[in-house]
């Protein structure tokens, strides 16, 4: 694949990428903005820069990768700061009220940590999409419908704002979907030789990892909060696939619509219960079937190896099953590029 | 395969004599001697090796236990090298708590904690095998044997430095999938890299949520500001200052991992290195 793809070059384009990486494993071509930026500190402004430096614009699916990503971390930013009543908008804070004042000390602070780190990922996204030949998109607190009514404001998800269960697993969900979304697109970044994928490939995953993180934390506090409900592993884990990977057994009647929300969550394409994984060694392409290893024999009896299986990888959602998911959240989908 | 100039300036390391019998290393060997190259022949690869009576804790591999080994080596220029790289940390995580389990400390974890190492221990041994199996003939070595005992005993102590060193392995497997990530040249392996990073930064944050470091508040600790940079990006290490940290852990014997040079940096046509970040207490 990558032999192909570089092969496909034309010699000379080649040699001039050589050439500019030889310059920047010197520091030779470093210009002053980027100089600037790792002086002061500020990964963005240096990022950018060197983006700039090599290449000047991204090849296309990049930057449609990393303007799908603002879009999701406009919603989770705009959803945590609404939750938490600091949105700029009246109306999306007081649709939270009652909900909020259920929420204890301790899980509003770890919530208030986690919108710290979307806007951290709004702001660097919106620093570096220019940088790369983009425009971000215009987007504030008023496009999103967070009762996932687009824009009805009375939609399937309403109860998360007064009961504090369905809250909780709405947010476990949006954290879920985002690890989901930045799994699925990291291959469209993977472009051998050139700078600018490269750096955005590392940041969207070490974004990923984070999203993972937040989304361990919102099952560990439900957990806290249920304590009988072992599908909600301490661990963090995703265990199965489904709605029933979501753990909302401690949701009373949940309406249809979420059901199968959640189902499209952790199912999908490749659902979160998939153990088949493929991996290229070189030569061929060879799936493994991580329920039916060798040497798993101290894990326990075959429901025990499943739950590990399923549990040991994290799946990814395409771009139009992330889409589908999160469509009825954004209010005129069609003027948010969104199809 | 990205055949560049400076390419044969690393000597090539063969660590056992079984090296030799992989198409790929014996080619590659053959290569290097054609080409003037050096290649260094660890004591391993002619010094048989007593067989030792395996002692690891929760130890559930043949009782005669596997050999130490010596001078495993990392060629970074391929998927195939940083899977290897992989492997070696999954086989010290998997290791190490299957050996907390078993361990006599376990007994004072309470029950949340012993749910959360069971299934860190479950997820480890899936992890291990899957990428033994994924590297066929190119696997590491069992590792097992290399375990340096009295560091894993040490470690094994007390809870707090079970959960502290825990932490640290876990920081050191997302650090590493996180920087390795863009030098992977295969959308596949990138994407079953992704599937592990995840379920990595899972970990993490439960142990980080049970136990933080002295000084970090405990509401925020899973993610915390100090393994979470300005621009909410996690922590990433290249792939020389992953072989570091696995090294100065002391948990596998000396010699166990081959020393610098012989680690192989990927190559500037897999990827642009970047800053390291990682904290000095995860």
């Amino acid at each position: 694949m990558q032999q192909s793809l570089l092969e496909g070059i034309d010699p000379e384009i080649m040699d001039e990428v050589v050439s500019r990486r030889d310059l920047f494993r010197r520091g030779a071509s470093m210009s002053r903005m980027v100089a600037q930026g790792l002086a002061m500190g500020s990964v963005p402004v240096a990022l950018a820069a060197l983006a700039k430096d090599a290449f000047g614009q991204a090849p296309a699916d990049v930057l449609d990768v990393l303007n799908f990503a603002f879009i999701l971390e406009n919603l989770e930013n705009e959803f945590y700061k609404a939750v938490l009543g600091t949105s700029a908008l009246a109306a999306q804070n007081n649709a939270f009220t009652t909900v909020r004042a259920l929420i204890p000390a301790s899980a509003r602070e770890s919530l208030g940590q986690i919108q710290k780190h979307e806007q951290q990922h709004v702001d660097f996204l919106k620093a570096v999409i220019p940088q790369f030949g983009g425009t971000p998109a215009a987007m504030s607190a008023a496009d999103f419908d967070f009762t996932g009514g687009n824009g009805s404001g009375t939609g399937p998800f309403a109860r998360a704002t007064t009961e504090l269960n369905f809250l909780l697993v709405a947010t476990q969900a949006f954290e879920d979907t985002g690890v989901r979304a930045y799994k699925g697109q990291a291959g469209r970044l993977l472009i051998n030789g050139n700078n600018n994928a490269d750096i955005a490939l590392e940041s969207a995953l070490r974004i990923h990892s984070v999203e993972a993180r937040h989304a361990a934390k919102i099952r560990r506090i439900r957990r806290g909060i249920n304590p009988t409900d072992t599908t909600l592993r301490l661990s963090g884990y995703v265990r199965g696939g489904g709605a029933a990977a979501a753990g909302a057994g401690n949701i009373a009647n949940p309406p249809a619509e979420v059901v199968a929300a959640l189902n499209a969550i952790y199912g999908g394409a490749t659902s979160e219960s998939n153990t088949q994984h493929v991996v290229f060694n070189g030569t061929s392409a060879v799936t493994i079937d991580a329920a039916t290893l060798s040497n798993l024999d101290v894990i326990g009896d075959s429901t025990a190896r499943t739950n590990a299986a399923t549990q040991a990888f994290d799946e990814p959602l395409t771009k139009d099953e992330v889409i589908a998911i999160v469509r009825n959240f954004i209010k005129d989908d069609a003027a948010r590029g969104l199809p | 395969m990205h055949k560049k100039d400076g390419d044969q300036d690393e000597p090539m390391v063969i660590g056992s004599a079984t090296e030799l019998m992989f198409p790929a290393t014996r080619r590659s060997f053959v290569r290097t001697l054609l080409a003037g190259g050096t290649v260094v022949m660890l004591p391993s690869v002619f010094g048989a090796c007593e067989r030792r009576e395996i002692t690891i804790p929760g130890y559930d591999g043949p009782t005669d236990g596997p050999d130490p080994v010596t001078g495993v080596s990392f060629d970074l220029r391929s998927d195939v090298g940083i899977f290897r790289l992989l492997h070696a940390n999954e086989q010290l995580e998997a290791a190490f708590y299957t050996a907390v389990v078993s361990s006599a400390a376990f007994s004072s974890f309470t029950a949340d904690e012993r749910e959360v190492f069971v299934d860190l221990r479950d997820t480890e041994i899936i992890h291990r095998e899957f990428v033994r199996t994924a590297l066929g003939s190119q696997a590491l070595p069992d590792l097992r044997g290399s375990i340096n005992m009295t560091t894993l005993n040490s470690i094994l102590s007390s809870k707090a430095s079970i959960i502290a060193s825990a932490r640290l392995f876990e920081h050191v497997g997302v650090a590493a999938l996180n920087g390795a990530g863009k030098y992977l040249q295969d959308a596949r392996n990138l994407l079953v890299a992704g599937k592990f990073a995840s379920v990595e930064a899972r970990h993490a944050a439960a142990l980080r949520d049970m136990a933080p470091p002295a000084g970090v508040n405990a509401n925020t600790s899973f993610a915390g500001d100090d393994i979470i940079d300005g621009t909410g990006r996690d922590v990433k290490l290249e792939a020389g200052a992953v072989l570091a940290k696995l090294a100065s852990t002391n948990l596998l014997l000396a010699g166990t991992l081959a020393a610098a040079p012989i680690s192989n940096a990927p190559s500037a046509a897999q990827g642009v290195a970047t800053a390291d970040f990682f904290p000095v207490n995860p």
